[in-house]
């Protein structure tokens, strides 16, 4: 490990964490954001935005987090789900892919802070968010349900491929969004001066 | 909502199992979900559930609640059960209608498989309806104690999690808040094409993200004033005991495998 974690770090990854269950459960909040009988659920946008907003190390820790703080029994997993018994749903792939979405935005974004960048790296997120989720719904139908042959490996990517569309126009919002949010906002913040001189 | 979201799942009662150190019941929870693997026939699946219902029972958690939290993952048992019955194809063919096949071995599979969840799920759930988030927490900062010589900063990790316990509310009713505010400015979020929609999230989405940044920086301030100087050297407000009734505990769980692997075929 490079560097201890600061006071600083730990609250930020916390609030992060919160922001997850907000994001998870948005719908809830704001009714407006069901778009043809469908709840959104921000959860990927949000990943996306720790990586790229707390870097790499630090995005990653804090959606490992997420996932524990969720099998601690508190709702924030997506329909004010939580418990241990998350562990067995075979969406839980999902949830455990934020670690790997958000270090991979965090590590891309970290060298070039273009638009373009931001939007590529939110779509890489996106692409392992889904290749890890669906690879592990698939394993989870195979172990836990010992799903029969019939059950192949193209049926579990044709069930995934319905969201898709929504999920690729959200990844590049979330990049449009990242980029702002760092330029305009906190590049004149107070924890980005404290931690460039740390 | 907001009770809900504070206590998580949690249903404080008083009962022996309520009473067992979160350690204890962190370690029950996961070794039970390896040794559920281990039934494979009709008297070690009953043995199973029989124990699954004493856990219940002594749990005092009214099975009718514990029944109504399943109703989310009800139609993923069913969809198990149906895959099992209509492809999996052993024994005799017991129905035939039309192209549809039933087997013996597809009727038993499903309902040996949909059993298995259903324990998995129960058993699961025991543990964050007994447990509050915050003992939870405790449980596995200590359990995790020796995952610190691979450097993993579990001190930290346990309080990451209890400051996202303590603000999960506060950014909820934050996010409710601007919502209001920006719809008393006119902000239309209910109508109009998905476009227009999307965009006008992102007057919701700021205010959060820097109100949310703020008050991690005034922690962060707070915590520095009074020295923290993160887990090193430090006593805790809440201490664990490990009585022997944990110990009793996780001995079962061991006899439970035992006796499972002697009666599994």
């Amino acid at each position: 490990m490079k560097r201890k974690l600061t006071a600083l770090d730990i609250s930020l990854a916390g609030m992060f964490i919160a922001l997850m269950a907000v994001g998870a459960n948005i719908t809830s909040i704001a009714p407006f954001m069901v778009v043809g009988g469908v709840p959104i659920t921000l959860q990927t946008f949000f990943a996306i935005l720790a990586g790229a907003v707390l870097g790499s190390r630090l995005g990653a820790v804090s959606m490992g987090v997420y996932a524990l703080v969720g099998l601690a029994g508190v709702p924030v997993f997506a329909k004010f789900s939580g418990g241990m018994s998350a562990i067995v749903s075979p969406t839980f792939g999902f949830i455990l892919s934020f670690v790997l979405t958000a270090y991979a935005v965090g590590k891309l974004t970290e060298r070039n802070q273009s638009l373009r960048m931001y939007v590529a790296a939110s779509l890489v997120g996106m692409v392992i968010n889904y290749v890890a989720g669906t690879n592990w719904m698939y394993m989870a139908y195979k172990v836990w349900a010992a799903a029969p042959e019939g059950f192949t490996y193209s049926l579990a990517w044709l069930w995934m491929s319905v969201p898709l569309p929504k999920d690729i126009a959200l990844a590049i919002c979330a990049g449009v969004f990242a980029y702002r949010l760092e330029h305009r906002i906190l590049s004149r913040s107070y924890f980005r001066t404290v931690r460039k001189t740390a | 909502m907001m009770e809900k979201m504070i206590f998580g799942r949690y249903l404080p009662l008083e009962s022996p199992i309520h009473q067992l150190d979160p350690r204890a019941k962190l370690l029950f929870t996961f070794g039970f979900v390896v040794v559920v693997f281990l039934a494979n026939n009709v008297v070690t699946y009953a043995t199973l559930a029989a124990f699954t219902l004493m856990l219940v029972y002594l749990s005092k958690i009214n099975l009718r609640f514990l029944l109504s939290g399943l109703r989310p993952v009800i139609w993923l048992i069913a969809f198990t059960f149906l895959l099992h019955i209509f492809l999996t194809r052993e024994g005799d063919v017991l129905v035939k209608v039309g192209f549809l096949e039933i087997y013996e071995g597809g009727l038993r599979q499903g309902v040996f498989i949909s059993l298995r969840f259903l324990l998995l799920i129960l058993v699961t759930s025991l543990l964050t309806l007994t447990t509050s988030p915050i003992s939870i927490t405790d449980g596995l900062e200590t359990l995790l104690q020796p995952f610190k010589k691979l450097k993993l900063p579990v001190h930290e990790l346990a309080l990451m999690m209890s400051i996202s316990l303590r603000f999960i509310p506060t950014l909820m009713d934050e996010t409710d808040k601007i919502i209001k505010a920006q719809a008393a400015r006119g902000a239309d979020f209910s109508s109009g094409p998905i476009k227009e929609r999307v965009k006008a999230v992102v007057p919701l989405l700021i205010p959060l993200f820097v109100s949310a940044f703020k008050r991690a920086e005034e922690l962060a301030i707070a915590m520095e004033a009074r020295g923290y100087r993160g887990g090193e050297g430090r006593t805790k407000y809440r201490l664990l005991h490990w009585r022997w009734k944990d110990t009793v505990a996780v001995c079962l769980l061991l006899l439970l495998a035992v006796v499972l692997w002697r009666l599994r075929s």
